[in-house]
């Protein structure tokens, strides 16, 4: 796997252009929600944004900058939500994101990081394969009993830890929504370990690599050709981090991208009325971060030329279209969008394991986007990852915010 | 060099603790070497973030009072560059747009307001404003203080030309409010009554945050003759805009030689059409509108842009109606077959009409930067359109040397000449790629700067821009009438104390 010396080019080649910080130019509607960097936002700093942190991993490899408390908590203040990735390559060929997340891996190295509440991830996950340290005897606690599932089936409903223990709703409505399509899946049930989004993302790299290793082992087990997940973080780490890995011989689906196909073959019909106007946010890791990773290696020569030439993860290709096809299909649903919308969209401050270590941002973060929300005029926010829920229920609580928050699969069970 | 402690809780008091910052860890940012800058940037002493124009006034005063040497970024993509021991005040809070005035047609707004954000709020009124060639994150006020050469300068004029009133922190703290502002009068006049001080604050070239602070500034606005939304589809980067057909119309001609081009630029202009009417950089033309490097050398290999783009015109036509239209492309194909110009091949025009917003905004200008980040503009300066030709005929004598070394890309024609005004005057920019991986390759860019303009006082051209800072104006001024010497002279009057981005 990369370390953060393969990502010399990116730091060098950074001429501080700014289009880290921004949504892409054209897509802006007027002088407010062009910010897209959450730390940016929240801190001011030039420092505290995809160039600011390739600087400091730059100065740290460069042996120009020295640990110390502040310096760590400013770089794990990042959620990692890659909009400066995004936005950057849609004029470069650099790894801003990547650099980030290499950069928080030395650090778990150099035995700096991560922060001492993210620590407890993997701990928990030693003893019982989820970042909540919850029984892992009732990962799958949630789970009607008479639920149909098919022992033969290559289709594997992965649940994730958050899902599991935290929003079981969203597994439940997940199953009706796959028995009302008619599909034959299974569960893996205590073989069903994290998918070690948590731990990519805080640096973390053994253990994630080992949660990995045995849940690949156990596809390759279990006969899986296509794994679905209603996780945000599940779908872009096993599309994101389990390619650097090993090689992926199985699809990942996003239950937003079955139940399009769903709507598309006729296999399922969405014919209740839902009065609702309602604004889409998209998760990072469900859209900009969603593109499927493609190891590269070689090398940088003269004028950036990449020889072989390297397959970049621009974000053009996130999945977008299926959540916004699933709402228009519904009766009733008036859907408008936030400003920052799609590859822009704004983090919901529940990524890289920001909630656990700097509450209190993660909050700040979720209320911004609760304004943006707000501004369109809708009365429901959905999404269909349950860190967004999380977060942002968590932010329409303290602000007292009118917007409600739904995930995407409890409107299409009640449309069903 | 640190901040002493002293003059840090002082600044604090005025600023509060939140904004001024002198860690390590905040200045990384502030001073990383940029693969555009031939040497890395001293770290600055610390970061103030002022919020409004009375902080900035009493952080001025303090820092003349402890000759502290301080300078102004917003974007960071900039030219101005600290000296040691300077203290950087960071524009980032002062960023609203505080008016947009349909009637008198000008919009007033504070530093940090981005063209990502202004840009969308008068196309939405139906207005629109010259753009300079940045990208839509950076500071439009800094834009309209310093250069700021543009794509639809044909159908209007440099930016400069757009500043109205002016509020500015002058290097010793007073504040000075130009024109009509200084006179309660509103915003809508840069000039006078008495006489105007707009050339001093600006000039050709603008000052590089070297004489004070421009903390408002009121620029002009035009009328939009496209959508009030621009009509964006799909996802970065591979979005398209199509406006009305009907309206809206770009087409790229070629000709057999660079006199061609010049005589059609003339005409076109003397007929007073055309929105954005350029000869334009054929190769960074290829890296704007290629996804990745290797997208680019593979179009660029292929020798299509060379034949095509050499002595090539583009002309972006923006008409209210489908009759102005038509009548402005009659009399551009009239020009165009009297001159004996020809469409290129229709995949380059192509790339025009699917985003448009490279007249517009120039939204992606930063793909510039993708051939590894080592590029620099020279000469940037002005005259008349007849003039900028003939100075970019000169250009072999001084650019094959560096590319036959294979110091620089191998694109001799890889200049822009941009009209203004339709055609009152031209501007010229010479650009060129270095591979910056090559440590000493970074060094190419002040040789290919001396040699230009040694280029151009042989032959008596006015084509270069003079440098900033006190050191590269002396070495360079008398090169240009000894024009350094007023320079100091205004520089001394305004800035006593020299505190005022003294620059390297």
């Amino acid at each position: 796997m990369e370390t953060l010396k393969d990502y010399i080019y990116t730091m060098e080649s950074c001429n501080s252009c700014g289009q880290c910080r921004f949504i892409l130019g054209p897509k802006s509607k007027g002088r407010e929600f062009v910010e897209i960097c959450p730390i940016y936002s929240r801190y001011l700093y030039e420092s505290y944004s995809g160039q600011g942190l390739i600087n400091t991993a730059q100065e740290l490899l460069e042996g120009t900058l020295g640990y110390g408390d502040e310096l760590i908590k400013h770089i794990y203040t990042c959620t990692t939500c890659g909009a400066c990735d995004i936005n950057c390559k849609s004029v470069r060929d650099m790894e801003v994101l990547d650099t980030i997340l290499a950069l928080r891996a030395k650090c778990v190295e150099d035995g700096q990081g991560p922060m001492p509440e993210q620590r407890k991830y993997a701990e928990y996950v030693e003893k019982q394969h989820n970042i909540f340290g919850e029984d892992h005897d009732q990962r799958f606690g949630w789970l009607p009993e008479d639920t149909n599932l098919s022992e033969g089936a290559d289709m594997v409903y992965f649940v994730g830890c958050s899902t599991a223990y935290l929003y079981p709703d969203i597994a439940r409505n997940t199953v009706k929504i796959m028995h009302a399509g008619g599909i034959n899946f299974k569960v893996m049930d205590a073989e069903e370990y994290c998918c070690g989004a948590p731990l990519w993302r805080t640096g973390q790299l053994a253990e994630a690599r080992k949660l990995a290793e045995h849940n690949l082992e156990t596809f390759t087990k279990q006969n899986v050709k296509t794994l679905v997940v209603s996780c945000a973080e599940c779908y872009g780490t096993f599309k994101g981090f389990y390619p650097r890995i090993a090689e992926l011989d199985f699809e990942v689906l996003h239950i937003t991208e079955v139940i399009q196909r769903l709507l598309r073959e006729g296999k399922l019909k969405l014919n209740k009325v839902l009065e609702m106007k309602a604004t889409y946010h998209d998760p990072c890791l469900l859209g900009r971060l969603s593109e499927l990773y493609i190891p590269w290696e070689g090398e940088i020569k003269a004028f950036g030329y990449h020889d072989p030439p390297k397959k970049f993860r621009r974000g053009t290709n996130g999945v977008y279209e299926a959540p916004r096809e699933i709402l228009k299909a519904i009766p009733g649903l008036e859907l408008v969008e936030m400003i920052r919308n799609a590859e822009n969209s704004f983090c919901c401050g529940g990524g890289g394991g920001v909630p656990t270590a700097f509450p209190d941002f993660s909050l700040w973060v979720a209320s911004e986007r609760l304004k943006e929300a707000e501004a369109t005029g809708a009365d429901v926010i959905v999404s269909c990852c349950p860190f967004c829920e999380s977060s942002l229920s968590n932010a329409i609580d303290k602000s007292k915010s009118s917007l409600r928050y739904r995930d995407l699969t409890e409107l299409v069970v009640r449309a069903i | 060099m640190s901040l002493p402690r002293c003059i840090y809780k002082i600044i604090e008091n005025i600023v509060g603790p939140d904004n001024i910052n002198d860690k390590e860890h905040i200045l990384t940012a502030y001073r990383h070497w940029s693969p555009q800058s031939p040497q890395k940037p001293p770290s600055p002493a610390a970061i103030i973030l002022p919020g409004s124009t009375q902080e900035v006034q009493s952080i001025v005063r303090i820092c003349n009072r402890y000759n502290i040497s301080y300078m102004t970024q917003t974007s960071l993509f900039g030219m101005g560059f600290p000296g040691p021991g300077t203290v950087i005040l960071n524009m980032r809070r002062m960023n609203k747009i505080l008016e947009i005035n349909e009637t008198d047609r000008y919009a007033v707004i504070e530093p940090a307001v981005r063209h990502v954000q202004l840009k969308p709020e008068v196309l939405k009124r139906g207005l629109n404003y010259p753009t300079a060639s940045v990208g839509p994150s950076c500071s439009v006020l800094a834009n309209f203080v310093a250069s700021g050469d543009h794509h639809t300068q044909h159908g209007s004029s440099r930016v400069s030309r757009y500043i109205q009133g002016v509020e500015w922190v002058l290097p010793t703290g007073e504040i000075l409010r130009l024109g009509s502002l200084g006179n309660d009068a509103g915003w809508f006049c840069a000039d006078g009554p008495g006489p105007s001080l707009r050339g001093l604050m600006r000039g050709w070239n603008g000052w590089g945050a070297g004489l004070g602070i421009i903390t408002k500034i009121a620029i002009g606005l035009d009328a939009w003759k496209g959508p009030r939304e621009l009509p964006v589809e799909g996802h970065s980067p591979s979005y398209k805009i199509h406006l009305p057909r009907d309206c809206h119309r770009i087409h790229i001609f070629k000709f057999p030689d660079l006199d061609k081009v010049r005589d059609a630029m003339l005409e076109i202009g003397k007929a007073e059409i055309g929105f954005a009417v350029l000869k334009f950089f054929y190769a960074t033309e290829a890296v704007m509108y290629t996804e990745s490097a290797n997208d680019f050398w593979e179009l660029w290999n292929s020798g299509l842009y060379q034949k095509e783009l050499s002595y090539a015109l583009w002309v972006y036509l923006a008409c209210w109606s489908p009759e102005e239209l038509e009548y402005e492309e009659r009399v551009l194909q009239d020009i165009v077959d009297e001159i004996g110009g020809e469409p290129v091949q229709e995949s380059i025009r192509k790339k025009y009409e699917d985003n448009p917003d490279f007249f517009i905004m120039v939204s992606f200008l930063q793909r510039t930067l993708k051939l590894g980040g080592g590029w620099s503009p020279t000469k940037l300066g002005g005259d008349s359109v007849r003039h900028m030709f003939e100075v970019a005929k000169s250009i072999p004598e001084f650019f094959y040397d560096f590319i036959e070394r294979g110091e620089i890309l191998n694109a001799p024609h890889n200049f822009q000449i941009i009209p203004m005004e339709y055609g009152h005057m031209a501007h010229i920019e010479l650009l060129f790629f270095y591979d910056r991986t090559i440590p000493e390759r970074r060094q190419v860019t002040a040789a290919i700067s001396l040699k230009s303009m040694e280029t151009d006082i042989k032959h008596g051209y006015h084509a270069a821009t003079p440098a900033h800072g006190k050191t590269m104006m002396e070495k360079f001024g008398p090169l240009w009438s000894n024009f350094h010497v007023w320079a100091g002279k205004i520089k001394d009057t305004f800035d006593p104390n020299g505190v005022s981005n003294p620059a390297p």
